[in-house]
């Protein structure tokens, strides 16, 4: 094992947790109500109630091996070169997840807050602090995420309250006046962004110091998760209406900037770009610190933070150059990326799953003869 | 040595962060933007923003007025971002817009079509959402903002703050945001309707700093009466009893006054609440329309003489009367817009689009056509809950 770090379960179910809303928390109303319009708020507890039979699925292969990491687990049931080549593919996909991550932060501070400064700035600035929380490691990731969760719900809290007295529960209906088809096309772009994108919580798991509550804390972490989002997306159809919350690039900003208590708790959206930054952080740390583990493992490198820093240049550089623009990164988002974490996080582990089950059969098999 | 290293890496990295904002901004070198009119001249957009004099503002509380509290910039372009950009050609300070109350559109503009300007407000990030929009009626937008205020000194918040307040307590009038109106815009079943604001009395001396300093103006700004619109073109306007009843049918009433006949006086009923109810429901082929409202009142005056304010019956008689004539009003607007205007600003088709989504989906191509013959049912609830602090008037038993 290469990093010496261990988290308890408490902190890895508030990562999860974390990572559950990052990103998706800012963005994903836009997806889910263009799609489900009205019943964008039926999609989301719909994909949340699949996202667990999901996360059943990486607990259940965690729990065969639960002192290996996903690279580790690959190479020992699939043999050293398709091991190694499956693993590649897999560590492809947590680096694109971090570049984009990246590229969500630039392209979300320069359109809304800071419109003048260069996105590198950003980036570089966002990545030191991610590069400084992988070099200090897990450990380190872990029990700030204890500290910051709670930050974070005090802002939610404030968020949720204080957007209630805006909403029009009439936005609502009608329920299911679309059919289920909608329905169906918003749980496919939602489960990609973040549910599959759990996968490369396999990464981090074996370094949970308690078995059993790491799969408890991934399964209580999504479905918080799960509920803060639920939460978010039906305030935004509430507050701002189906065709409003669609046209937003930011709804869930755009929701901020509604609250106004008496004159003077207004002008408060900071507090949604504080919850998003928090969470955001956490996201992007935790699939760069997946990205450069998995990758010294790949290579045997004794310690991944002598490749982190040079990761992290990749990275800034890959954010700014994969997409010329926004629109080309929504549609990334929109068209290519359900197809790619479907194969990476739903395909790939159940062929993992599946050879680990056979292979246990056989032993078991051969064990009786 | 290492640890050395990093550590001055990260000292560095921080100077970084420590110098400042690349996007700062100094209130000095601001022109905050309050109103922003605009106008349509010759294909062209005029664009009119009326900026706050920070020293002059600061001034009035300290007592006297010298100089107008806020200046107007004009610049005219064909796009809004050109025109506010060339603003900066004669302004001293760059124009900021977050702090924007009122957004006043020409009447000219409104009725050739204001979809052109409305994407510039929505898209650009210094745009909240939090102002209120409003047509200038019988004249420009620039001609408004132009106007100076008593009381407030800044005209642009005067003008919003006394629509927020009189759509608290006068029944004709109500705040419109920009997300409402581009919802409304959207939605097939609804059409959008917009405050008007005009000026009273003689626009030329409200430019002027002594128009201020009278007890009455000269000239002055009110709200009155509601434009209605068909997609983003303005069709009419609404009188005021009309528009007394659609904002009751829409429940956006809250205290207001029903004035109910006795004998040949009036007793005025002042609304505490009010809740309002659209339905549409599907009779065979047929589309019928319900206004539901329930009006929480008391009696604020009585005017006519030998009134029995003890009975129970003279409260009930009372409720009756107010419930007439607040649905008169209602059937009024409905008749207005289903065969006059031939515009849906009640928003049937978003009701019918609540309650039974499939047919709404066969019908919305044509919902203009099929609106103009739905019958609507009006059912006004009023509730006197309370008489005022004296039971009988004093014109009960005032000597004959």
């Amino acid at each position: 094992m290469l990093d010496n770090g261990k988290i308890t379960a408490n902190q890895y179910k508030m990562l999860v947790l974390l990572f559950t809303i990052g990103s998706s928390i800012l963005v994903a109303p836009t997806a889910l109500v263009n799609d489900a319009k009205q019943d964008a708020w039926i999609a989301i507890i719909f994909t949340v109630i699949i996202s667990i039979l999901l996360v059943l699925m990486y607990i259940k292969i965690y729990s065969i091996f639960p002192n290996m990491t996903l690279v580790e687990i690959c190479e020992l049931l699939l043999g050293k070169w398709i091991g190694k080549f499956a693993v590649a593919l897999f560590l492809m996909y947590a680096f694109i997840l971090s570049g984009e991550l990246l590229r969500e932060i630039g392209d979300f501070t320069t359109t809304q807050m800071m419109p003048d400064t260069p996105i590198d700035a950003i980036h570089i600035v966002f990545m030191g602090v991610v590069v400084m929380a992988t070099l200090l490691g897990l450990e380190v990731i872990g029990r700030s995420s204890e500290i910051i969760s709670l930050w974070l719900f005090i802002l939610l809290a404030i968020y949720f309250i204080a957007i209630l007295p805006q909403i029009k529960i009439g936005n609502l209906q009608p329920i299911l006046g679309e059919g289920m088809k909608p329905i169906l096309f918003g749980f496919y772009h939602f489960i990609s962004l973040p549910y599959l994108e759990l996968i490369v919580f396999l990464m981090i798991a074996p370094f949970v110091n308690h078995q059993k509550g790491a799969e408890k804390g991934f399964l209580v972490g999504v479905i918080i998760g799960g509920i803060l989002l639920t939460f978010v997306v039906m305030f935004s159809i509430l507050v701002l209406g189906v065709e409003n919350t669609a046209r937003q690039i930011y709804p869930s900003y755009a929701l901020a900037r509604k609250i106004e208590i008496g004159k003077f708790f207004q002008r408060v959206e900071v507090i949604m770009a504080g919850i998003w930054f928090l969470s955001i952080f956490y996201k992007l740390t935790i699939s760069f610190y997946a990205f450069v583990l998995g990758l010294s493992q790949l290579f045997k490198i004794k310690d991944y933070r002598s490749i982190t820093l040079p990761i992290s240049m990749m990275l800034i550089v890959y954010a700014i150059a994969f997409h010329p623009n926004i629109v080309h990164f929504f549609e990334f988002v929109h068209n290519i990326w359900p197809l790619y974490s479907l194969t990476i996080g739903f395909l790939f582990p159940l062929i993992l799953l599946g050879t680990a089950l056979m292979k246990k059969r056989q032993r078991h098999v051969r064990g009786n003869r | 040595m290492n640890k050395r290293l990093t550590s001055l890496l990260f000292i560095l990295a921080s100077i970084m962060l420590l110098a400042g904002c690349w996007d700062r901004r100094e209130l000095n070198d601001i022109a905050i933007v309050s109103a922003l009119g605009i106008d349509k001249v010759d294909d062209e957009l005029l664009v009119t923003i009326q900026v706050i004099n920070p020293g002059q503002v600061a001034t009035v509380k300290q007592g006297g007025i010298t100089k107008a509290p806020v200046r107007t910039f004009q610049s005219k372009a064909r796009t809004l971002s050109e025109a506010m950009r060339k603003v900066t050609t004669f302004s001293p300070r760059a124009v900021y817009s977050s702090h924007l109350r009122m957004l006043i559109i020409g009447e000219d503009l409104a009725k050739e079509g204001m979809g052109e300007i409305i994407d510039y407000v929505v898209r650009g990030k210094e745009f909240r959402t939090d102002f209120y929009l409003s047509i200038a009626k019988n004249t420009r937008a620039e001609n408004i903002l132009k106007v100076l205020s008593q009381l407030e000194t800044i005209p642009a918040h005067k003008l919003s703050s006394s629509l927020k307040l009189s759509e608290k307590s006068w029944g004709p009038i109500e705040t419109i945001e920009i997300n409402q109106f581009v919802n409304e815009l959207v939605y097939k079943g609804i059409e959008p309707h917009v405050i008007g604001v005009e000026i009273i009395g003689n626009p030329e001396a409200g430019e002027k700093i002594e128009n201020v300093e009278k007890t009455k103006a000269d000239a002055y700004l009110k709200f009155g009466s509601v434009a209605i619109m068909r997609k983003d073109k303005l069709v009419d306007w609404l009188t005021e009893k009309e528009s007394n009843g659609l904002h009751y049918a829409l429940g956006k009433v809250q205290r207001a006054v029903i004035n109910v006949p006795c004998k040949e006086k009036k007793v005025a009923i002042e609304t505490i609440r009010t809740n309002s109810k659209i339905q549409t429901k599907v009779d065979g082929h047929q589309f019928k329309g319900t206004v539901q409202l329930h009006i929480d009142g008391a009696v604020a005056e009585v005017q006519c003489e030998r009134m029995d304010l003890e009975k129970i019956e003279t409260i009930n008689l009372l409720q009756k009367k107010a419930e007439e004539k607040v649905k008169k009003d209602i059937l009024t607007a409905i008749q207005a817009s289903q065969k006059k205007y031939e515009v849906d600003i009640f928003g049937f088709g978003e009701a019918l689009h609540r309650s039974h989504p499939s047919i709404w989906h066969k019908v919305k191509k044509d919902w203009h056509s099929h609106f103009k013959d739905i019958q609507v049912h009006v059912d006004v609830d009023v509730k006197l809950r309370r008489i005022g602090t004296i039971n009988n008037s004093p014109l009960h038993e005032m000597k004959p």
